[in-house]
């Protein structure tokens, strides 16, 4: 997927770059206002996402989001109840890419190991290509609030199935506990949270090899993981 | 609360006495040590209860019972006594699972009983749980490292699964990885507000600590003479 179409689906401009939002032109015009609704709900999920990556959930105000959207305060409330309603919206929208750009993915490819690596692969080069929306969905979801808590868990369950096909390939995959899926979820997140607090989520590519690891873990045991990792990590048309 | 092995050095009531000279009596300094702790322990429970973000530090003394004088004789902050109380809940609830385990011989039965002791510990005090596990992640990046800290920790004193296999290569992270895998599974206990359900998910658990070590088929197999 390119950077164009990738930074599209969240309607704003690569990171580093200067935001020039679209607007619709001043004056009359015949754009009808569900268009420009819409438009201006995804400058403001584009702005949490910035604004929250920058100063923190405690630290941002309403008035932030305004500013940093280009929309009214009367606008924001017509739209949302609070700070925390537009978060979470926000959040929403940042797991719907992430997820459905991990699913492209993994449902590519053949065999549940390849295509759980494809599937990894995505989810890092998408966070490593921007770190705001990785810092939001995994870091400062954890300051926002029951709610996103409780979204965080929804979503990182939304990436069972990937995992739970383990079951099948494994030897013995009927015998492991139903929630092996989150347990491998848990040590590849916990990976990846590591790399974004130590400031390397540009490098997160990097770790494929151990993300790969842990989630082949719990169903294949370490000797087979650490194979398969090794035969995967060969040149393609080994 | 109780001096308990593990136990970082804090202020003793003559370090107190130095810093506050105009304190005459010993009476008077081992009060204000104990006053300390109980604003810690109520930055705990607050915390738990609702957020760190929505805690307040006035909050804080009335669940303490104490002043905002002596709060601020004590802290610089709601951060800076956040800090505090997490160190003194990590290292509390560690003497307790060193204090269990320690008579068990072998590693099998050391994280067995490790994990159970943290999921009674969990079950007891569900605010403390919450603070430790879930509500940390809000306050800060600080905050957020003592959490990686008290999990390594943890990971560490368990991490005996290695010596079973001296001739495999396992990978540096794998206790990370262990750690990363429990911790999932008690986050989602307790978000769901079922911290009293945990000592139940002690299967589970052991098989994820177990398994980056002594792979599925065994760590199965624990996990069925743990049920």
């Amino acid at each position: 997927m390119s950077a164009r179409r990738r930074t599209a689906e969240l309607a704003r401009p690569p990171e580093g770059r200067r935001r020039e939002h679209w607007r619709p032109p001043r004056g009359r015009h015949r754009l009808p206002p569900e268009v420009i609704a819409r438009s201006q709900r995804e400058r403001l999920l584009a702005a949490a996402i910035d604004v929250v990556a920058e100063k923190g959930y405690a630290a941002t105000t309403v008035a932030d989001l305004t500013k940093e959207a280009g929309i009214s305060r009367t606008t924001f409330y017509e739209m949302f109840e609070d700070k925390g309603a537009c978060f979470l919206a926000a959040y929403e929208a940042a797991v719907d890419v992430l997820t459905r750009r991990v699913a492209t993915a993994f449902e590519a490819e053949q065999g549940w190991l390849a295509r759980v690596r494809a599937g990894l692969e995505a989810l890092l080069s998408s966070l490593a290509a921007e770190p705001r929306l990785a810092r939001l969905a995994l870091v400062d979801v954890g300051s926002a609030g029951p709610a996103a808590q409780r979204r965080y868990r929804a979503a990182l369950q939304r990436m069972t199935p990937f995992f739970d096909e383990g079951r099948d390939y494994a030897p013995n995959g009927r015998a492991l506990p139903a929630n092996t899926s989150r347990m491998a979820i848990g040590a590849v997140i916990g990976l990846i949270v590591d790399e974004i607090e130590e400031g390397r989520t540009e490098r997160l590519s990097e770790l494929l090899p151990e993300v790969l690891f842990a989630t082949y873990l719990p169903y294949l045991g370490p000797e087979a993981a650490a194979r398969e990792v090794g035969e995967d990590a060969a040149p393609a048309g080994k | 609360m109780r001096l308990l092995p593990g136990n970082k050095p804090r202020r003793t009531p003559s370090a107190i006495m130095g810093r506050h000279s105009r304190f005459q009596s010993s009476e008077m300094a081992v009060e204000i040590e104990s006053k300390r702790e109980q604003i810690l322990t109520a930055m705990v429970r607050v915390v738990g209860r609702q957020g760190y973000e929505a805690t307040s530090v006035a909050d804080v003394i009335e669940e303490a019972g104490t002043t905002r004088t002596t709060f601020y004789r004590n802290f610089e902050d709601k951060h800076e006594c956040f800090l505090a109380a997490y160190d003194v809940l990590i290292d509390r609830v560690f003497a307790r699972i060193v204090g269990e385990c320690d008579a068990e011989q072998s590693w099998v039965d050391r994280v067995r009983k490790g994990l159970a002791t943290l999921l009674d510990f969990f079950a007891e005090e569900p605010e403390m749980a919450r603070t430790a596990v879930v509500e940390v992640a809000g306050a800060g990046a600080e905050a957020r490292r003592k959490h990686t800290d008290a999990l390594t920790r943890f990971t560490a004193y368990l991490d005996g699964g290695r010596r079973l296999h001296p001739e495999a290569e396992l990978p540096e992270h794998i206790s990370t990885m262990a750690a990363g895998a429990v911790s999932a599974l008690i986050f989602d206990e307790l978000v769901a507000e079922r911290a009293g359900q945990l000592p139940a998910q002690l299967p589970e658990l052991l098989f994820a600590m177990l398994v980056p070590y002594i792979g599925p088929a065994a760590a199965a197999e624990e996990m069925r003479r743990a049920a």
